[in-house]
């Protein structure tokens, strides 16, 4: 009786999740798809971004996402290794950094805006630009990305590495060739949440990557990120909400395609499921 | 696991190739922030500068009026777009009007009610008053017509009416004004608010809403220009001391009757008639 009730509660919870996820991609499909073409994806936007495209919103939130990622990655790795690998378990100094990284993941976004427009911005003169966008995201995924690398790291069981140590392995071989491939799957989940934090975050980059909508020259440029632009034609401008939804369906397509294009290469790179002699060397 | 690092080393090395700063002397950048409200108009009037400007480029940034206000004084921008008028402790700014944005009421085409009070206005938005016939109307219920949160027309309506947003008990919540007035149109006992550029250009194409008047004065773009009508904000360009060179040419284009069509395509109300 009790379980029958447990499997229709569970069913029924199931069903409303997947409802919302249909009707919010069905929504934006219905209204974005009739204005999507090619000319939307590559051409510049005119009229406040009621005609037009936005091609250079895409390439700007591109760079804008490739530097949050590529400053966050190592910064994550290394901080996550430094707790996991390189202290004693009940270390003060981890228990310090964790306590850090756990306050940065509590901060509001706007208030990252903020502090990136105060310091990026303003105190080392990078003016509102991609690269002070990049970097403000970096320290917003950076909690996210240390987060899911030390659970993967914690679930590496401690018998593999000190079988890699019985065999005389160094602490950086052990964990380049047996816990790193081994906590890839944690990693690869922590790169998808990570970018899709970074890809929809609008609050952070109104202060710091601008609201341009010109192609950039370089990432000292100011360009508009996607979710700017989505912000701007549903409150802002009149008549803009159609294009708005087409935005959206692009910025979706955008995420889907980066998380494969992620999970990809991570398990191309780090895809060796058995840890054999042949991957080590010395 | 050498491979991934090297490719990420190429990467980054590309990267920061790419990313050296264009040190390019002929161009000149004159920065604007401010008004979320005005940043789409100062765009599109950006883009006009820039083509009849060679060597001139325009980024507007947005924030806020307030921002845009520390941003002027911290020369961190060159213009700050303020769409209100600016207090007594921002004498020290130069302030230059470009337009005006004005918010009416709608009604259907169909509905008797020909004029409402302020202490009318205040208890239909606060749900004091339910039926259309406490105000001289069918006896029907009132559908209030709210804007979502942080639109203009939203901030300029709760001003004038000394309301807060918290306060407003809607039926029905809409993004922008065309979403409004379709509203409106379609729902014989529907209120709602929108800016007057918009509203006035639809009710003339034929689309069955009626603009009420406010104090008795009727909302048209010409009363919102000569500042009778009293629901309205100006839409100002300011700057630290009178604008000089370029940013000068784009203040005097964006007053101009070159950007007419401009602003009123943003649902504004221009200078000039």
């Amino acid at each position: 009786m009790g379980e029958r009730w447990l499997v229709a509660f569970a069913s029924v919870a199931a069903a409303l999740v997947a409802l919302a996820a249909l009707w919010l991609v069905g929504t934006l499909l219905v209204h974005g798809l009739p204005e999507l073409s090619w000319t939307l994806l590559t051409a510049a936007p005119l009229d406040a971004g009621r005609a037009g495209g936005i091609g250079p919103i895409i390439v700007a939130t591109l760079l804008i996402v490739g530097v949050a990622m590529a400053s966050a990655v190592p910064l994550a790795l290394g901080t996550a290794v430094l707790i996991s690998e390189l202290t004693p378990p009940g270390s003060r100094l981890a228990d310090a950094v964790r306590r850090c990284v756990d306050a940065l993941a509590a901060v509001p976004s706007i208030v990252f805006g903020l502090f990136g427009n105060a310091l990026l911005c303003k105190a080392l003169g990078l003016g509102f630009s991609i690269l002070s966008g990049g970097l403000t995201l970096a320290c917003m995924v950076l909690p996210i990305l240390t987060r899911a690398t030390l659970l993967g790291l914690r679930s590496v069981p401690l018998a593999d590495r000190l079988g890699a140590a019985a065999l005389g392995l160094s602490r950086t071989s052990t964990l380049l060739h047996v816990v790193l491939p081994a906590a890839r799957r944690a990693l690869v989940v922590g790169l998808v949440l990570g970018i899709g934090r970074a890809l929809s975050e609008t609050a952070a980059l109104i202060f710091t990557s601008g609201y341009v909508d010109r192609m950039p020259r370089s990432v000292f440029d100011s360009g508009r990120a996607l979710s700017v632009h989505i912000l701007d034609l549903s409150l802002n401008v009149p008549g803009g909400t159609e294009r708005a939804y087409a935005a959206s369906v692009v910025l979706l397509g955008l995420l889907l395609a980066i998380n494969a294009c992620a999970s990809l290469l991570a398990h191309r790179w780090l895809g060796r499921d058995t840890v054999g002699l042949g991957a080590i060397r010395p | 696991m050498r491979n991934a690092i090297l490719i990420l080393l190429l990467g980054a090395a590309a990267l920061s190739l790419w990313a050296r700063r264009a040190e390019d002397p002929a161009h000149e950048t004159i920065v604007l922030t401010g008004s979320s409200t005005m940043a789409p108009l100062m765009a599109a009037i950006g883009k006009r500068f820039e083509e009849s400007h060679p060597g001139v480029r325009v980024d507007v940034h947005t924030g806020g009026s307030s921002r845009g206000i520390a941003d002027v004084r911290e020369a961190v921008a060159t213009i700050g777009m303020v769409s209100r008028a600016l207090e007594p402790s921002e004498s020290d700014l130069f302030a230059v009007p470009i337009a005006h944005d004005g918010v009416c009421l709608i009604v259907h085409r169909d509905n008797p009610v020909r004029a409402l009070e302020r202490e009318q206005i205040r208890a239909i938005y606060t749900g004091r008053i339910e039926r259309w016939s406490a105000v001289g109307g069918r006896d029907a219920p009132i559908t209030v017509v709210h804007k979502s949160a942080a639109h203009s027309t939203l901030r300029v309506f709760l001003h004038h009416f000394g309301l807060r947003n918290e306060q407003v008990q809607p039926d029905v919540v809409v993004g922008d004004n065309e979403q409004a007035i379709k509203t409106v149109a379609g729902n014989p006992d529907a209120i709602g608010y929108v800016s007057i550029g918009t509203a006035s250009h639809d009710a003339a194409h034929g689309v069955p809403i009626r603009l009420l008047p406010l104090a008795g004065i009727e909302p048209t773009v010409e009363n919102v220009r000569t500042g009778r009508y009293p629901l309205r904000r100006p839409l100002l360009l300011v700057t630290r001391g009178r604008p000089e060179g370029a940013a000068k040419a784009l203040v005097e284009l964006a007053r101009s009757s070159r950007c007419t069509d401009l602003v009123r395509r943003h649902g504004f109300v221009p200078l000039a008639p």
